[in-house]
């Protein structure tokens, strides 16, 4: 039970992950590697200031402010320069390594004996469970420590979340999914589409960056090599979430970016107890991520085949 | 109210693909009056419109718009003073965006965009009453994604988008060649409704002889990058398609003309 509730801890941290992706890949269509640099500087930024024994409130906030920062420094590159969306996140992501070596002072910041999210949700839990330390769940056996940060995280995203969606119903946000949609019209009424890149490409990464804060968190530990891959990672939530709710209304897709991370979350977790070697595991995620990217193709073209015949 | 001096574009400058679109054009609007552009293909004529848009810096001159040099304005900035249509349907709506967001983004053209409420009640109530005049039903499907419109009710759209906050100018840039001859007819009966009752200073770009003729109250015919004739009043409204289309034939004559003598004085001299 403790590994369910685990999984889906830990697919409710990096929805806001796939939330990020969601934004770059979807709202602007940008091909955002920056995540995979972001993530790791949300973590190891977090990490640095909660082992310097500041709040973890504090660590949170100032892990979604660098993520934003690196956001728009991938954003510039490809305004201001013109240099090619891809090119751009690599870069910055490039560039992110070294900086977060230099954040963090080594390669991996432990965070066992610190103040976190984490601690802080299990202590809030235990005192309104009454001293009691495990409750009965439908028959199961389930950690109140547990239980209580699965359901902080779950807030934070339901936050967040419900935040993204208001903030996407502004003027400034529907500007901004205008931006990717048609940049031709939306210069034409007025809208500087450069700095809507920018500042979206910051939201985006912000909250990856506040994804890898809470991951460092909950596992743990910074580690500089964590972020590789997250990017697949992403997409492929917002793949499953995309033919989870079937739909591109605005909520719905948030949502679904949500539930599809928890589910791969789980459908990883499932592979893993079944004797995936962890090692194959970023291989697995692409080959899925290929596949997902393929097979509407595929369809598409087998039924305009019959269509023909 | 719009003034065009002296202003030149080439573009690709220095290499084979130079093209010189617009060889200092020189044109001035009153305000209220209406516009029509036409020329052969390449004449430059969508080219001045994207001049006077901002798409691109002109390489010489200057152009005022409302009594401010705009010469060196952004895209962007420009926008707060004209309203577009272009003439493919798809390009001046966003499709994954409902109707309502659609209008919404334009209803603050040129202003400020923050976080305040992207609809609001008053604005629904204009957007069902606008757009049920336009007949096509559209009213009841205002959530509707405009992608899952068609072509025609995308433009009648877009036309009501450029033209929702009142332009100092309006640019029409072919806006009915893309639609079948229904929606075409549709859409020019719009215009000219809008253009009347807020008496709007257009500038529209046609390929058709027959809007040519019988819409605006003035015509410049271009060619080669310059504004090669200009009727006005009396003179427009005589214009018929046949002397248009004579103008053209005219044109090539010439050009014709121009090329044999070019390939006689080559054999003889090379």
């Amino acid at each position: 039970m403790s590994l369910l509730i685990g999984t889906f801890t830990i697919g409710f941290i990096l929805s806001l992950l796939a939330m990020g992706v969601f934004i770059s890949f979807r709202v602007f269509a940008f091909p955002d590697i920056t995540a995979d640099g972001s993530i790791t500087l949300g973590a190891s930024v977090a990490a640095t200031l909660l082992a310097r024994g500041l709040s973890p409130w504090v660590a949170c906030v100032a892990g979604f402010l660098a993520g934003m920062l690196a956001g728009a420094c991938t954003g510039l590159l490809h305004t201001r320069f013109k240099i090619n969306a891809l090119l751009s996140g690599i870069l910055v992501m490039t560039a992110l390594y070294s900086i977060n070596l230099h954040v963090m002072g080594k390669s991996n910041v432990p965070l066992l004996s610190v103040t976190t999210v984490v601690t802080q949700s299990e202590h809030v839990g235990l005192k309104l469970a009454h001293g009691a330390t495990s409750f009965n769940l439908a028959g199961w056996e389930v950690s109140v420590r547990d239980a209580s940060v699965l359901i902080a995280i779950l807030l934070a995203v339901v936050f967040t979340g419900s935040l993204l969606y208001w903030f996407f119903r502004t003027n400034l946000g529907m500007a901004m999914r205008a931006t990717g949609d048609n940049s031709q019209m939306i210069r034409a009424l007025g809208v500087n589409d450069a700095n809507m890149i920018v500042f979206g490409l910051a939201i985006s990464n912000g909250l990856v960056a506040l994804s890898g804060a809470l991951l460092a968190q909950y596992q743990g530990f910074a580690d500089v090599g964590m972020g590789i891959g997250m990017v697949v990672w992403g997409l492929a939530s917002v793949i499953i979430g995309e033919a989870l709710v079937g739909t591109n209304q605005l909520g719905f897709t948030i949502i679904g970016a949500v539930m599809g991370s928890v589910l791969f979350r789980l459908l990883v977790a499932v592979a893993l107890r079944w004797g995936l070697s962890p090692n194959d595991l970023k291989l697995i995620t692409a080959a899925f991520v290929f596949c997902a990217l393929i097979v509407p193709q595929f369809l598409r073209k087998k039924r305009l085949r019959s269509a023909h015949a | 109210m719009l003034e065009v001096q002296a202003v030149s574009k080439t573009f690709h400058p220095g290499t084979p693909n130079e093209v010189r679109s617009l060889r200092g054009v020189d044109l001035q609007l009153a305000a209220g009056s209406w516009v029509i552009i036409i020329g052969t293909n390449g004449s430059g004529k969508s080219t001045l419109l994207n001049a006077v848009a901002g798409t691109f810096f002109v390489d010489e001159g200057n152009i005022r718009l409302a009594g401010r040099d705009v010469t060196r304005w952004p895209e962007h900035a420009r926008a707060s003073l004209i309203g577009r249509v272009f003439q493919n349907p798809f390009s001046g709506s966003s499709p994954s965006l409902t109707i309502q967001e659609n209008i919404s983004l334009s209803a603050r053209r040129g202003l400020r965009r923050g976080l305040g409420w992207g609809l609001n009640e008053s604005l629904l109530e204009r957007m069902r009453d606008e757009v049920s005049r336009l007949n096509m039903g559209l009213e009841d499907r205002l959530e509707n994604a405009i992608g899952s419109l068609s072509g025609g009710q995308r433009q009648a759209l877009t036309l009501l988008m450029a033209t929702w906050l009142r332009p100092e100018l309006l640019l029409l840039d072919e806006h009915t060649a893309a639609l079948d001859p229904k929606s075409a007819d549709l859409v020019i009966a719009l215009t000219e409704h809008v253009i009347a009752r807020d008496k709007l200073t257009t500038l529209m770009v046609t390929h058709s002889m027959h809007q040519a003729a019988n819409l605006g109250d003035r015509l410049i015919m271009m060619h080669r990058g310059q504004i090669i004739h200009d009727f006005h009043g009396a003179e427009k409204r005589r214009l018929r398609p046949d002397d248009l289309l004579a103008r053209f034939e005219e044109l090539r004559r010439a050009e014709q003309l121009d090329e044999s003598a070019a390939e006689m004085l080559a054999e003889r001299y090379i």
